[in-house]
């Protein structure tokens, strides 16, 4: 005879089965006295379980046992990162480090002591023929890695207009005098 | 010694010692120099010029700046002119050359809109930037030259290698129609009816957007996109009512953000001959924005198109639209005529009743004079601007 497995027995005992399953399982059962004798066993211990009471517990003290191994375990975790960084501190990492930092600010010195680079420092977009560019600085004429920019007034808003005859106008008012001024840069 | 001290022992040797060698260039590569005039500027003013120059330009704030292997020039000039002639002057135009640095191609600086009497001083700013390779040179950085002066009556002085004689008539005839324009609010509304036109001018210039564009010759625009979407589009006309020219069918390459070879036909309307035609161009963008794109001029400096005849305006350029750094993709174009020059030199500009009618006056940037008088009202108030109204 085959036996129902025991998660199926314990399910019958709590009557959690479908119906199907129920009616083949309660005739396996009642042909079965060993299987009988265990669902009689699982009925038993669920009445106990469903009758146990907690035992009486002091919450307050469990959470401050907590928080004590939370705050032992940060403070373990400290003493082990600081004793790690000790140990690989490396004095020509260090240098290094402090070099490559000087090149940057030495590349961020020569690039914006002075003047914006706007040729020189976008070589992609360097062509051999002469380009006009407008932007809100001004009028801009590139060949190769020379270039000629007409300057817009400095915090003045400057309105542009372009000629497919290749050039390209910015006017703007001059705040001193109150007169327009027109850049113009041509093609040729 | 660890694996990784022995790794890394060359290359933070080799980081080191590069880094005391750009220490020590430092002071070398990023070198000022205060620019001299006298070496710096040259300026040419004809003999018989009626401007002179009143005293040496004052560079100010101009230097020269040596770095790795470029020498920039920041040229900040201002040049104070007399008008030693009999008549008031309206418009100058100096041209500004630089060889060395900007081959193939020049550029200018304009004064219009301006009313000097005879004897009276006025300045004209010159701010340049030039960067080229670091190499000797003798001479001159820039050159200025006087290009023309026009006066009150239109009449016109100066070797003209620009066309700065039409440039400024155009934008004296845009001053003559903008100053009656708002006189005649003054007139018909009184001070409210001018102040509700020049604040709307200046809504207007504050709302319109602004394009950057880049423009090259035979070919594509720097930085444009591949012509894998290349097609050519039809420009829509906006004819005005009165305009002498007609617009009648055009056509330019659309790749993107690129516009290139745009092509326009054109009839001559009028009963008289015309030299000179520009349409202006507006392009909308995939949003419904439109945008003052640019113009096309007519191809031939000396055209002569004789009454009812038509010609081409073409132009092998091609022009790169963006804005704020983005793309500017084009989804139609629109052209309409903004300006026809006679043989006999009489000009024609759009009516303020053709802007004020049409989507012109809101997408179109002011004439100078009207920016100038909008400028005049915003930081000296009604008053100052109802003075300068009733000056001329």
């Amino acid at each position: 005879m085959k036996h129902p497995g025991e998660l199926d027995l314990a399910l019958l005992a709590g009557g959690d089965v479908g119906r199907m399953r129920r009616f083949s399982l309660e005739r396996h059962v009642r042909a079965c006295v060993e299987c009988e004798n265990k669902v009689a066993q699982l009925q038993a211990l669920r009445a106990e379980v469903a009758n146990f009471e907690l035992p009486e517990l002091n919450w307050n003290q469990l959470a401050t046992e907590m928080r004590a191994n939370i705050h032992l375990g940060l403070e373990a975790g400290a003493c082990v990162r600081a004793a790690h960084v000790a140990r690989s501190w490396n004095p020509r990492l260090t240098l290094a480090f402090a070099s490559l930092l000087v090149i940057v600010g030495a590349n961020f010195l020569l690039r914006d002591s002075g003047p914006q680079l706007t040729s020189p420092a976008r070589p992609a977009l360097q062509s051999s023929a002469p380009v006009l560019e407008s932007t809100g600085a001004g009028i801009e004429l590139r060949n190769g890695s020379s270039s000629m920019m007409l300057l817009n007034h400095p915090g003045a808003v400057a309105s542009q207009t372009v000629s497919a005859g290749g050039e390209i106008r910015a006017r703007y008012v001059d705040g001193e005098t109150g007169a327009v001024t027109i850049n113009n840069v041509s093609l040729e | 010694m660890s694996l990784w001290n022995k790794i890394f022992r060359l290359p933070i040797a080799g980081v080191s010692t590069l880094a005391v060698m750009l220490l020590a260039a430092l002071p070398l590569a990023a070198q000022d120099t205060v620019l001299d005039p006298a070496s710096s500027v040259k300026i040419d003013l004809p003999a018989d010029s009626p401007l002179t120059l009143i005293s040496p330009p004052d560079l100010g704030e101009s230097r020269a700046t040596a770095r790795g292997g470029t020498i920039v020039l920041d040229l900040h000039m201002k040049l104070t002119l007399r008008n030693g002639g009999f008549k008031h002057v309206r418009g100058v135009t100096l041209l500004i050359t630089a060889q060395e640095f900007a081959p193939g191609g020049k550029g200018s600086v304009a004064r219009p809109s301006i009313d000097v009497p005879p004897g009276q001083n006025f300045s004209v700013p010159v701010d340049i930037r030039l960067v080229r390779p670091v190499q000797q040179t003798g001479g001159p950085l820039v050159r200025v030259q006087l290009d023309g002066v026009l006066f009150d009556d239109l009449s016109f002085f100066g070797p003209n290698k620009l066309n700065s004689q039409r440039a400024m008539t155009f934008w004296e005839v845009e001053a003559q129609r903008d100053r009656a324009y708002f006189k005649q609010a003054l007139q018909a509304r009184g001070e409210n009816g001018l102040r509700q036109e020049i604040l709307a001018s200046l809504a207007r210039q504050a709302d319109r957007p602004q394009l950057d564009v880049s423009v090259s010759r035979n070919g594509r625009a720097v930085g444009g996109v591949l012509p894998a979407a290349e097609h050519m589009a039809q420009f829509a006309f906006l004819n005005l009512p009165n305009t002498p020219v007609k617009p009648v069918e055009g056509w330019a390459a659309i790749s993107g953000n690129e516009a290139r070879s745009p092509r326009i036909e054109v009839i001559n309307q009028s009963g008289k001959p015309v030299r000179y035609v520009e349409i202006g161009w507006l392009v909308k963008d995939k949003q419904g924005q439109e945008y003052a794109a640019g113009s096309v001029p007519a191809s031939e400096p000396a055209m002569v198109l004789p009454a009812g005849r038509g010609a081409s305006l073409l132009q092998d350029t091609a022009l790169k639209f963006s804005r704020d750094g983005r793309p500017i993709e084009i989804e139609s174009m629109t052209g309409f005529v903004s300006q026809v020059e006679f043989a006999d030199g009489h000009v024609w500009v759009p009516s303020r009743q053709d802007l004020g009618s049409s989507p012109l006056l809101r997408i179109l940037a002011p004439s100078p004079e009207e920016q100038r008088l909008a400028d005049i009202y915003s930081k000296k108030g009604l008053a100052a601007l109802t003075a300068e109204l009733n000056r001329y």
